[in-house]
């Protein structure tokens, strides 16, 4: 360490160093970096000293300074970082993460033209593989088929390595043999050794190939017809002698098919290989069953699902000023008993709410205004009752965000209550009213509850933050006190701040929803997680409960926010955006799985509403999307011919004329409320039976 | 009587021209708009200012990323981008000055705000403001190679570090920490901080305590003076620091690291810059909505202008000390503001509309 006084000297001499090249006018592009070593090898966590120099054309020391420093954030130290004033520094160099790294070096200068920069590379390997575990412990194999091999790769730092090269191999391929992928074909029966290699690391297993019993197979299923986007369950039987079944036969399922439709378009669907088939276009299909060598198939005629239905456009209600953003619908209460009503927000521009009569949807105006300090009200959110509105806030003038109370028993004079701002200072970009308690999105990290019982005096009661590095919210939506929230990358997320007493009139929902049955320890002082799931792509934006009415399976519906195309796209332009809603099924909370996609191409998705068995799908550019999730869910549901609608909004005197983007909807009576952002407040209704499509 | 005003040609010639002559530069300025996430350059002729381009940032169409920071490189060929909110960490964004064209971005902490590059080290300063939550964590500076766009080094500083500036030797960097109220001096070469100072009236070398420790010793109480800008004079020999909470400006004296002077203002003083000359202070008084400009020699107030809008923010000197461009909020759909104001006449010369919430200001060029 070098103590106060040669510090100072040292910034003398390199300050005038500094500023008398620059005078001089010495040619730093003639300068070099000279590295010794010239590069390194260091494990995690070591370290070792480098002499590094500037040197000037004539290979003498450049009595020029320079920097140096460990390229990306957290991955090289290096001390000290700034050579002396004659241009050397002897650097202590060390490693914190594995990867081709780079110490950095940089000549100082006034002109930043004048510049030299070099680095060295410092080769920083990865722990050593230490172990490699295969996926199943014993196998037996049946001459004549096939299995798919898998391992997991460990190193010594215990970490799952997904970037190691991975091979198999057999100790005899004339009784089974690896194609690339991993797959092993037992040809003859014998016993091997299948050997899973990585670097020098190797791992066995014994792999027994018997005799093959298996002399035919059946297929079977309950329907031979169905419609497109109906998931047909197969079950096949590998017999042996007797036509007795062998239960352990590997069995493969595949199909093939003829579409009605014309030439070109293929007879596509979908086939697991537990045996369940789902097609996307109309058509003849045959599904096999195969195994060692014998196959069965059966044929099933696919018609259209035939769901689509006219819409009716209702009402409509202009917002040209301003972007609209969230709405809620909701009965009138007191002396408005028979009256209905809607709340919009505006984005990016005066902080104002307008309040609708929507008791006649041909004819929705706007009846009163409620203006806050900020410049967008993303969310609104009214209560079961009829009494308190929660509107939020960002870019207030003061940078106190928050969320606002209202009261709107009487909707035609909305009053200002309360406002909420404590620790808010960032923004509550959504919220949701459950049970007296406001769940507000604090500032994009957390979600604060807040008891506003009172709604002069709300307060907070508690607070659900994730733990992970870097962790986001954007939603959260409460259901029969299961809170769930949308989180990026960390997706969506269950969790139990009250769940329903466990009694009698709550049964058959407790029994229903698998979430609400581990629910119990829970309170919205001590939000207690459940089960969640991540998102990979880090777009998870919406999270919305769905029972299946049809099916009793329980999902939540994942909704991306996705726009690849946005940079420049506030600039008064209609936007791109991408993504659609995964159905992820959480009959095991401990173990959930994505069984389909709904994504319309060229379109984003936004926001969600569920109404028995179908979907209300806001997809921004792509309008108003309604869709049939009814029956088992499996693969790309658009392709299965499940819209029943849509409606593409614009109007040419819109805030973005003539640009559809549907921010949300609410299904209410027999209308479909939605606002889209560029134009304003739209009603709908589906109407009857339109003349189906050929699929 | 065309003769009879020979004489008083050229006293007309030079009435009519003087303002041409003492005014005859160009002037660019780049101004953010934190609520409609666009930067505008701004041409100001020394009488008229207006509106050259609009540039929109940020990749967000439906969420307000909020432009923050801005500052030129010094050569003049880059502006340097803080965009607030991200998932949930804020970028740095790099773009070419004359054609605004991205360039790059680089993810930063929560809220990365005032920015600059040194001239020195060539590197970029960038406080973490982490505006969010409680206000009691302490945060960083970050400090980026702005020809890589990778972030080097992460410096810990006070809580909610604010203001940043560089000295004119460009090898320290300055801070305050808004919701500690601190001052904090970082060495620009080393990287690490060298000495910080209380901003408040008991004021006293803060020499090792860790903000690690003052978190353990219970819950954070905000300090009154919550200061918010920190600026050096040219001779890198005092600093002048906001005290927006304490409606005060403290003059700094660097050598004895010590508050030397302190400058009574107008309620919620906000940003301040020393003009080149290093005669005046302007600093912006954002609850009053006024800009005040001070002699800095006698300490003096020598005026105060009402800003076109409600909430002053940010301000700019131009190299030749004759002009102030000051940034206005505005409340709610209100337009931002870039207000000019003449600092020898004191006067508000002109205004331009720019997007909601203007912020962040920066002076690019003066052309003849």
């Amino acid at each position: 360490m070098m103590t106060q006084s040669r510090k100072c000297f040292t910034f003398i001499l390199l300050i005038t160093t500094l500023f008398s090249n620059d005078e001089k006018g010495v040619p730093e592009d003639s300068l070099y970096f000279q590295f010794n070593p010239d590069s390194l090898y260091l494990e995690v966590g070591d370290s070792t000293v480098v002499t590094i120099r500037l040197l000037n054309e004539g290979g003498e020391l450049s009595n020029n300074p320079f920097y140096v420093y460990g390229g990306e954030r957290g991955t090289v130290s290096t001390y000290p970082r700034i050579s002396d004033s004659t241009g050397v520094a002897k650097v202590l160099v060390k490693a914190f993460k594995p990867g081709d790294l780079t110490v950095n070096v940089r000549s100082i200068s006034v002109k930043r033209n004048d510049r030299v920069r070099d680095e060295m590379p410092v080769t920083v390997p990865f722990p050593p593989i230490a172990r490699i575990e295969f996926d199943e412990s014993v196998y037996r194999m049946y001459e004549g088929t096939s299995l798919q091999f898998s391992a997991t790769v460990f190193d010594e730092a215990s970490l799952v390595r997904d970037d190691a090269e991975l091979s198999f191999s057999s100790s005899n391929i004339s009784v089974a043999e690896f194609d690339d992928f991993g797959k092993l074909t037992a040809k003859s029966t014998g016993r091997i050794k299948v050997s899973a290699q990585v670097e020098n690391v190797t791992s066995t297993v014994d792999v027994r190939v018997v005799r093959n019993p298996v002399r035919g197979m059946e297929l079977s299923s309950a329907l031979d017809k169905v419609r497109t986007g109906d998931v047909i369950h197969f079950t096949a039987k590998a017999l042996g002698r007797g036509s007795r079944a062998v239960e352990d036969a590997p069995i493969e399922f595949s199909y093939t098919g003829i579409a009605d439709y014309g030439i070109g378009l293929p007879a596509a669907g979908q086939i697991s290989q537990d045996g369940r088939f789902v097609a996307e276009t109309a058509g003849l299909y045959t599904i096999y069953a195969a195994s060692g060598g014998y196959s069965a198939q059966k044929s099933v005629k696919v018609v259209p699902r035939d769901v689509k239905r006219e819409v009716e456009l209702i009402g409509f209600g202009l917002v040209p000023d301003y972007y609209t953003s969230d709405l809620w619908i909701w009965p009138g209460i007191g002396k408005y008993e028979n009256k209905d009503f809607a709340v919009t927000g505006t984005w990016g521009g005066d902080g104002n709410a307008y309040f609708w009569d929507v008791t006649d949807p041909s004819a929705m105006k706007i009846i009163d205004t409620v203006k806050v300090d900020a410049r967008t009200v993303n969310d609104v959110k009214i209560s079961e009752d009829g009494r308190v509105g929660i509107i939020t806030r960002e870019g207030a003038s003061n940078r106190k965000n928050g969320f606002v109370v209202l009261d709107v028993s009487d909707p035609y004079n909305v009053e200002v209550v309360s406002t909420f701002n404590d620790d808010m200072t960032g923004g509550v970009h959504n919220t949701f009213i459950y049970e007296n308690h406001v769940y507000a999105v604090n500032n994009g990290r957390k979600y604060d509850i807040i008891n506003i019982q009172d709604p002069a005096e709300p307060y907070r009661v508690g607070v659900y933050e994730l733990k992970s590095p870097g962790h986001s919210i954007h939603d959260v939506w409460v259901v029969d006190g299961i809170a769930y929230s949308s989180n990026w990358t960390d997706g969506v997320h269950a969790v139990d701040v009250g769940g329903l007493a466990f009694n009698e009139r709550n049964m058959p929902m407790i029994q229903a929803n698998p979430l609400l049955a581990r629910a119990g320890k829970g309170s919205t002082s001590n939000p207690t997680p459940i089960s969640f799931k991540t998102d990979p792509t880090g777009r998870n934006h919406a999270a919305f409960p769905f029972l299946s009415e049809s099916t009793g399976d329980f999902f939540i519906i994942a909704g991306d926010e996705d726009f690849p195309h946005g940079v420049g796209a506030t600039k008064d332009e209609p936007s791109n955006p991408r993504g659609g809603f995964h159905f992820i099924n959480f009959n095991d909370p401990d173990s959930p799985e994505e069984t389909a996609i709904y994504q319309v191409p060229e379109a984003g998705s936004h926001n969600l509403w569920v109404k028995g068995d179908t979907l209300l799908a806001a997809f921004y550019q792509g309008g108003l999307r309604i869709l049939d999730i009814s029956g088992e869910l499996m693969g790309d549901l658009y392709k299965q011919g499940r819209e029943i609608a849509f409606f593409i909004s614009a109007h040419k005197e819109g805030r973005l004329p003539n640009a559809p983007m549907v921010w949300g909807a609410q299904p209410y009576r027999d209308i479909i409320f939605f606002s889209d952002m560029n134009s304003g407040l739209y009603a709908i209704r589906i109407g009857s039976k339109t003349k189906e499509e050929s699929d | 009587m065309i003769k009879k005003l020979y004489p008083y040609w050229g006293f007309l010639f030079l009435a009519v021209m003087l303002p041409a002559l003492v005014n005859g530069k160009d002037y660019y300025i780049y101004a953010t708009a934190e609520s409609e996430d666009e930067v505008a350059l701004i041409k100001f002729d020394g009488k008229k200012a207006h509106v050259e381009k609009r540039i929109p940032v940020g990749v967000w169409p439906v969420e307000i990323e909020g432009p923050h920071g801005i500052n030129i490189s010094p050569d003049g060929e880059y502006w340097y981008l803080s965009m607030a909110h991200g998932i949930p960490f804020g970028h740095l964004y790099k773009y070419k000055t004359g054609t605004d064209e991205m360039v790059d971005r680089v993810e930063l902490g929560l809220f990365p705000a005032t920015l600059q590059v040194s001239h020195a080290t060539g590197l970029l300063y960038v406080v973490n403001f982490n505006l969010h939550g409680g206000h009691d964590e302490v945060s960083t500076v970050s400090i980026v190679d702005p020809e890589e766009m990778i972030e080097i080094e992460r410096v810990e500083t006070g809580i909610m570090p604010h203001g940043s500036r560089l000295s004119n030797s460009g090898l320290k960097h300055y801070s305050v920490a808004m919701m500690s109220a601190e001052l904090y001096e970082l060495d620009a070469m080393q990287m690490s901080v060298t000495r910080k100072l209380s901003t408040g009236k008991k004021h006293q070398m803060m020499k090792g305590m860790q903000h690690h420790t003052m978190n353990k010793m219970g819950k954070h109480s905000m300090p009154k003076e919550k200061p918010t800008w920190v600026y050096p004079h040219p001779n890198d020999q005092f600093l002048y620091v906001v005290n927006n909470g304490t409606d005060e400006v403290v003059e700094v004296d660097i050598g004895k690291w010590m508050i030397s002077r302190r400058f009574a203002t107008d309620k919620g003083p906000y940003n301040c810059e020393v003009s080149p000359d290093g005669q005046q202070l302007v600093v912006t008084y954002k609850t009053a909505a006024k800009t005040g400009i001070w002699d800095i020699k006698s300490g003096k107030e020598l005026g105060r202008i009402k800003n076109t809008r409600k909430v002053s923010h940010g301000v700019v000197i131009s190299p030749d000390s004759r002009f102030a461009f000051v940034s206005v909020e505005g409340i709610g759909a209100e337009p931002g503001s870039v207000d000019v104001i003449d600092l020898v006449s004191m006067k508000l010369v002109d205004q331009a509309d720019i997007g909601k919430q203007a912020g962040g200001i920066a002076f690019w060029k003066m052309e003849n």
